[in-house]
């Protein structure tokens, strides 16, 4: 059953998935061919002063690809379940509910692991080219604050999309503003280090509302 | 699962709450306050504080009330004396000429946010003493690892090792103890001259280190032994008066002369709190610090750098009604104009918010359960 609803996502979100990775390539293409145009024409040595003295991470062109993305899954994913009117087929799939809902949303956060891999793979290929190990640390513990806020965008999303009451909603949309505004409301590098831990935790906990827009959708609360 | 999930979304929600509103708050109600330019004047030997007086004309006024022409600072403004022909032959019994004038003047600062930060342990590394009559851009630096520091050429990303040996042992020579603590350099063309870096090791002791000729340059600071360093800051001063400050774990600060002399002056300085502004000339130092409550101000000799006078001005806020205190039982605040790093602090505790809320939560509990038993 774990592998039905699994390819149940994937049929739901391949064109998305597509569209996604063709815009992440451009992306990237844009981003790293200026990091390495900019040390073919002005030299390496401007890199590591645009890093040290300017507070740049040389990848600002991504910043807001991971929250792009994990709010465009979540709709993805939900939207349909919603408007069609299937989410109440699903959770009577013959699978715990719960189970159901984890494999879900599961899918989704490996989906996005598997996009911010893949980022993070591409930028350290470039970066380690032209950079100390130590200034390409620096870019990964700023980075990993994009990708935080683009689990939080999913997670959030989803609870948002299958939440059956406006009233609720608002309050999620509120919570999510919130936290995001949170995690882009500095831009210095490595500005998050002390409290990355604490929030991984708490965006982690995000999960609990989804369970918690599940239980509501099934006691069929309406506004 | 449920009661979790509502756990979860109460805290949240009242997270939310400390820290949007109150921000909100104080955002509509934000008003400017200013203080006036403060230094020490070498003609009246007091404080004069460039203010505007009730004709609401600008000018400078001592502490006495005194009301005073740019003349009572001809060292701040020797060009426009200069250039109006009224600046003076002699000072204090000293000739001055506006060359000396502008080698003599010296400005520098600091903020707490300077320091309550991440330290990248990476720092780029200029050539103290360049081919042409410029200081050029870095063309290597060096890595701060715990068993020491690695030389990189950053033009070609590569590791230099034998630049890495010498500097090392430069630095092991002096009895620098490995790894570098604290550091303090300004690796910009966009000065006179350069003095490369300050360093404290990790047994608390002062060391500069520098590239000469692409040779290193390491000294110890032995007049600092003993004194535990806790904030370091080079200066580079145009008038090579002093080379840096730094403080203690006592926030007694000491000046370093470019000979290696070690100054302690009456100034109390944490770098992590207060803000620094230091105005020096001819004779005096001002030395400005300011702190959540107000400036202090320092008036030192030029010459030794003893105390000559002090003065404080606590700022003048006035009472004014924060609706927050009524309702929140704290505020949350996650960035701040002292540091960097993004992090809750809470502050403002207020036992009538405090009070205010439990009742609220009560009432709405006791709805709930009225509407429950109702239904």
């Amino acid at each position: 059953m774990v592998k039905m609803i699994l390819y149940k996502e994937w049929l739901k979100t391949k064109g998305f998935l597509f569209g996604a990775l063709g815009a992440l390539a451009l992306l990237l293409f844009y981003c790293l061919l200026s990091v390495i145009k900019t040390a073919q024409i002005n030299g390496i040595e401007t890199l590591w002063e645009l890093v040290l003295e300017h507070n740049q991470v040389l990848v600002e062109t991504l910043k807001y690809f991971p929250l792009a993305l994990g709010a465009l899954l979540a709709v993805t994913q939900y939207l349909p379940e919603i408007s069609r009117k299937r989410l109440k087929l699903t959770l009577h799939l013959p699978c715990s509910q719960n189970k159901t809902v984890f494999v879900m949303y599961g899918y989704g956060l490996i989906v996005l692991t598997a996009f911010f891999a893949l980022i993070s793979i591409v930028i350290y290929a470039v970066l380690n080219h032209y950079l100390a190990a130590e200034l390409v640390n620096r870019v990964f513990a700023t980075v990993a604050v994009w990708y935080l806020a683009g689990y939080a965008a999913y997670l959030s999303g989803c609870a948002i999309c299958i939440e059956p009451t406006w009233r609720m909603r608002a309050v999620l949309m509120l919570m999510t503003a919130a936290l995001l505004l949170l995690l882009f409301i500095s831009g210095t590098p490595e500005a998050y280090n002390r409290i990355l831990p604490g929030l991984f935790i708490y965006v982690l906990c995000g999960q609990l509302l989804i369970f918690h827009s599940i239980k509501r959708f099934k006691e069929g609360l309406q506004d | 699962m449920k009661t979790a999930a509502k756990i979860f979304l109460y805290i949240s929600l009242a997270l939310v709450a400390v820290w949007i509103l109150p921000w909100a708050w104080r955002i509509a109600t934000l008003k400017s306050y200013s203080t006036p330019f403060t230094l020490y004047s070498c003609v009246i030997h007091d404080f004069t504080s460039l203010d505007r007086t009730d004709n609401n004309e600008l000018t400078f006024i001592d502490r006495n009330g005194n009301v005073h022409s740019d003349e009572v600072q001809p060292l701040f403004y020797g060009r426009v004396l200069n250039n109006k022909g009224m600046l003076p032959d002699t000072l204090n019994g000293r000739p001055v000429t506006l060359a000396l004038i502008d080698s003599m003047n010296v400005t520098f600062s600091a903020r707490p946010s300077d320091f309550n930060k991440k330290d990248i342990p990476v720092c780029l590394f200029m050539e103290s003493v360049p081919v042409r009559m410029e200081l050029q851009d870095p063309e290597d630096a060096f890595v701060i690892r715990k068993d020491g520091i690695v030389l990189y050429d950053i033009t070609q990303n590569t590791l230099e090792e034998e630049k890495t040996k010498a500097f090392s042992n430069a630095l092991a020579s002096e009895g620098f103890v490995f790894p570098v603590v604290k550091y303090s350099g300004n690796p910009s063309h966009h000065k006179s001259y350069d003095e490369g870096y300050l360093l404290i090791d990790s047994a608390g002791n002062l060391f500069q280190m520098k590239q000469v000729d692409g040779e290193p340059f390491a000294r110890r600071f032995t007049q600092a032994d003993g004194i535990n360093v806790k904030y370091v800051c080079i200066t580079e001063l145009s008038s090579k008066a002093i080379l840096g400050w730094f403080t203690d774990d006592s926030d007694n600060m000491y000046f370093l002369h470019p000979n290696g002399q070690v100054v302690r002056t009456e100034v109390k300085y944490n770098p992590s709190k207060e803000s620094l502004l230091g105005v020096g000339d001819l004779f005096y130092y001002t030395i400005k610090t300011s702190d959540d409550d107000g400036e202090h101000f320092y008036a030192l000799d030029a010459d030794d750098f003893s105390l000559v006078d002090t003065m404080d001005r606590p700022y003048e806020f006035e009472d004014e009604f924060n609706l927050c205190e009524y309702i929140f039982p704290c505020r949350l605040y996650f960035t701040s104009s002292k540091e960097e790093w993004v992090r809750p602090h809470f502050t403002d505790f207020s036992w009538i918010g405090l009070i205010v809320d439990l009742i609220a939560a009560g009432f709405v509990i006791f709805l709930r359960r009225r509407h429950k038993s109702h239904r």
